[in-house]
């Protein structure tokens, strides 16, 4: 219990660390970006040179990142996110107003993908058929082989949800790992023997198999968390959906500081988040092994 | 042969069946008659999220179509006719000396909420819109002069603004200006336009109802608009709105690129409209900036007239509506197109293309054609790249060619794409480049809209912005004219001197005027009323008289 509450302090002030850390990069390297101090508004010729010379000054509020993530840090302490250069709206808004979709398509595709990845899995080291190995092998490379925008692109041309795009984003991540997994233990002496004696496939699964590749396999969840949210920045902005990625899309081209410090902020509290829960869950499943 | 007649006999019906029918028949006459008298739901996409609702504030494009569709204005400019109508002003009068101007207003008109519309609100947005705070585009059209503006509320239906300088093409300038309501609690959310703000979900759509208390009538006397409400998807991917369009989920496309327009025209050529040239212009310009961190005698090419009127001679700009723009665009002439029908020059005459007369004037400048490449009189080898924005497929094709026509002159290009905010940093702040390709959106049709782009002082004067004092004759005498033009209270006079400022452009070439593309839209058969423009918002110009069939 006591090296169960220090993994998890370690993993907390990992978490910490890496978040700020993360923070000040991402602001960093949007503020050493071409084009931060501009904005495409300057071409705007009704602007007068008041006008003009007051949106050239916002911008460069910005300019001292040091000052600006120090800044940002306070605010954000008091729950003040900041607001969008390119948008006019507090980040705060924007983030809550769009995290519910961009949850939902993270959930149905992981889902998805998990339930290809398990039925797959299982199925090819069960089976131990080397065609059906190499058909379901072969269909994940091909997904591997695709990129991102392409099958989202091809989900808005057929019509099919966007989170089915997500899955098969990171199905060719989660298989490969889940199949060796599953063929390992499927190999393991005392599961052969258990066949020998005429235990059944069911029991063989959730007795003898489960239990020996779900530590690994909460690992991988973990990962496949920050593939899916890694994913929804092609399939939201490709096809249209107001979702996060479709922000950090948009934050990313207009060079938009408060909201892209946000969004790496927090797509790195969520995979630090999901990677350390599976840690921490992992472990408590070999002590109980143990 | 047998036959058999068959008699039907209709069953006797109780009282209270036949009633209740009665009652079924008479909802459904209702609801048809209704839906066929309003004219139901219009769906379109906006390609950004609106960044704000006050119209006073607005300036992106996805604000300025809520505006359009829910603001009222005083003033209207026909997008068919390019002529000023009344709006919620009768009638308005603008002073000999060009800085005053008197409006007479409808009386009986109210706010969406049913406030009362008076002078006073007129006088509030004004005010508001004037203030220097704002940096509001739509406010700095006005300001010609150091100074206040005065409003003077004569009556509840009478005003007179002062401005302290004369402004060039006033009347016109408030067809952009919202009246907002001094007296609502909604503020800028009780419009006075055809439709108003019903729900707006961030990043998915705006929802616009019909403006219960909006004043205008059609000329049977019915209430308009006719629409119940306009769904505005946001949807920032042109690809998804074609599909949409396609899979009838959307009923128009305001504006089509040249490529989308012959796909949609291939499958529904009765739904895809070209009304023609549009006020758009694209256009290529060498970097002139003194000191641009370019090598010395390469801005002498630059700054060379005749290097500039013999690379416009060298391009084939027939090949350039003909090939990237599939026909969809004309030949540039200048600074405005043949669609804008007042103040366009019909005496500038067509660039014709040739390059061996393009390279007769450079070689009279003292450059050289060796073993197939120009060199310039101190052997430098004439090369130079064209940047542009990365992703405008149109932009990045028409580069391309130019660098083919180029080179039959011994000219090499480089062309380079760069994304949207590099491009504008290179161009406003670090001036690091050689040529660029952009477009002029143009939604004006009075020049004096442009000023910032034509006098040399200005910060937008892109191919060599906030000169102190004018660096060439011609940029002199632009800005004299300009200047003249925008002092001058005689149309007449104005449009003398901006005619001048077209043949000195066209003479001096600083913007290679390329191609004007054509404004593509696309309708639904199911839409009733649509009369495309080339002037935005093409489609919906006229939103208050659509119908939508079917919905």
């Amino acid at each position: 219990m006591r090296g169960l509450q220090k993994k998890i302090a370690g993993h907390l002030l990992g978490l910490i660390a890496t978040i700020l850390i993360g923070g000040f990069l991402s602001a960093s390297l949007v503020r050493l970006a071409p084009g931060f101090e501009v904005d495409e508004r300057e071409l705007d010729p009704h602007l007068s040179a008041q006008s003009l010379q007051a949106l050239r000054d916002s911008r460069r509020q910005d300019e001292n990142i040091f000052h600006f993530y120090l800044h940002y840090l306070s605010q954000a302490a008091r729950g003040d996110f900041g607001k969008s250069v390119a948008l006019g709206q507090p980040v705060r808004t924007l983030l809550r107003d769009r995290a519910p979709l961009t949850m939902r398509l993270i959930a149905i595709g992981l889902t998805l993908s998990w339930s290809l990845t398990v039925t797959f899995a299982l199925s090819a080291a069960w089976l131990r058929l080397s065609i059906y190995d190499t058909a379901t092998t072969m269909l994940s490379g091909v997904f591997l082989c695709i990129p991102a925008a392409v099958l989202a692109l091809l989900s808005v041309l057929w019509n099919v949800p966007g989170s089915l795009a997500i899955a098969l984003i990171v199905f060719p991540g989660t298989y490969r790992y889940t199949r060796n997994l599953s063929l390992k233990a499927y190999a393991q002496p005392h599961i052969l023997a258990a066949r020998a004696k005429g235990l059944s496939e069911a029991r063989i699964l959730f007795w003898h198999v489960v239990p020996v590749v779900a530590p690994q396999l909460l690992a991988v969840a973990g990962v496949s968390v920050s593939m899916a949210i890694g994913a929804t920045i092609p399939v939201e902005a490709l096809c249209g959906f107001a979702g996060i990625g479709q922000l950090a899309w948009q934050a990313a081209m207009a060079r938009d500081l408060p909201l892209l410090v946000n969004i790496t902020v927090l797509v790195t509290l969520v995979t630090l988040l999901a990677n350390s829960g599976a840690d921490v869950i992992g472990s408590v499943i070999r002590g109980q092994e143990a | 042969m047998k036959r058999h007649n068959r008699q039907f006999r209709c069953p006797a019906l109780s009282a209270p069946t036949a009633k209740a029918l009665a009652v079924l028949v008479f909802c459904l006459v209702s609801i048809c008659t209704r839906s066929l008298a309003q004219g139901g739901g219009l769906r379109f996409c906006l390609h950004a999220e609106p960044k704000t609702f006050d119209p006073l504030k607005v300036d992106d494009d996805a604000s300025g179509a809520i505006r359009y569709l829910t603001g009222g204005v005083l003033v209207r400019e026909n997008r068919q006719t390019q002529q000023l109508e009344p709006g919620l002003a009768l009638s308005w009068k603008v002073s000999s000396d060009g800085r005053e101007i008197s409006f007479r207003l409808r009386s009986g008109v109210s706010f969406s909420d049913g406030t009362p519309f008076s002078a006073e609100d007129v006088a509030y947005t004004v005010q508001q819109l004037m203030d220097p705070a704002l940096h509001s585009p739509t406010g700095d059209v006005f300001r010609s002069g150091a100074g206040s503006v005065e409003t003077k509320v004569i009556s509840q239906t009478q005003i007179s603004i002062r401005f302290p300088a004369p402004v060039a093409g006033l009347a016109a300038l408030f067809d952009q200006v919202a009246i907002m309501s001094v007296r609502s609690p909604k503020k800028e959310m009780a419009v006075l336009g055809p439709f108003m703000v019903g729900d707006y979900k961030p990043g998915s759509s705006v929802v616009l109802n019909r403006n219960p208390y909006y004043w205008k009538t059609d000329a049977q006397g019915r209430k308009l608009p006719y629409l119940d409400s306009i769904h505005l998807d946001i949807q920032p991917n042109r690809d998804v709105e074609l599909l949409r369009f396609k899979r009838e989920e959307l009923d128009l496309i305001n504006s089509l690129d040249s490529e989308y327009f012959d796909k949609v025209s291939a499958s529904s050529p009765q739904v895809v409209h070209d009304a023609g040239p549009s006020l758009d212009s694209e256009q290529l310009w060498f970097n002139q900036v003194a000191k641009a961190p370019i090598p010395g005698y390469k801005r002498n090419w630059f700054r060379s007239t005749a290097f500039r009127r013999a690379i416009s001679q060298a391009i084939n700009r027939d090949d350039l509506s003909r090939v990237v723009y599939h026909g969809h665009a004309q030949p540039a002439l200048g600074p405005f197109s043949p669609a804008n029908k007042f103040w366009f020059n019909a005496n500038l005459k067509p660039q014709i293309y040739s390059p061996e007369t393009a390279l007769k004037a450079l070689q009279g400048e003292g450059f050289r054609m060796e073993n197939g490449t120009l060199k310039d009189k101190e052997g430098n080898e004439v090369v130079f790249s064209i940047i542009t924005n990365a992703g405008n497929k149109q932009r990045e094709h028409m580069a391309v060619l130019i660098q083919d026509d180029l080179q039959k002159i011994g000219i090499h290009v480089n062309v380079v794409t760069l994304d949207f905010p590099s491009l504008i940093e290179r161009m406003t702040q670090t001036f690091d480049y050689e040529a660029i390709i952009l477009g002029l959106t143009n939604v004006d049709l009075d020049p004096n809209n442009e000023m910032n782009v034509w006098l040399s002082s200005s910060e937008n004067h892109q191919w060599n912005p906030s000169q102190k004092t004018p660096e060439t004759e011609w940029e002199a005498e632009i800005d004299r004219l300009m200047r003249e033009q925008a002092s001058a209270a005689d149309l007449n006079k104005r449009k003398e001197a901006f005619d001048r400022v077209q043949e000195i452009v066209a003479e001096q070439q600083p913007f290679i005027f390329l191609i004007n593309k054509n404004a593509l839209s696309a309708v639904s058969t199911s839409v009733r009323g649509a009369a495309p423009v080339i002037l935005w918002p093409q489609t919906y110009w006229n939103a208050e008289s659509l119908m939508v069939a079917g919905k």
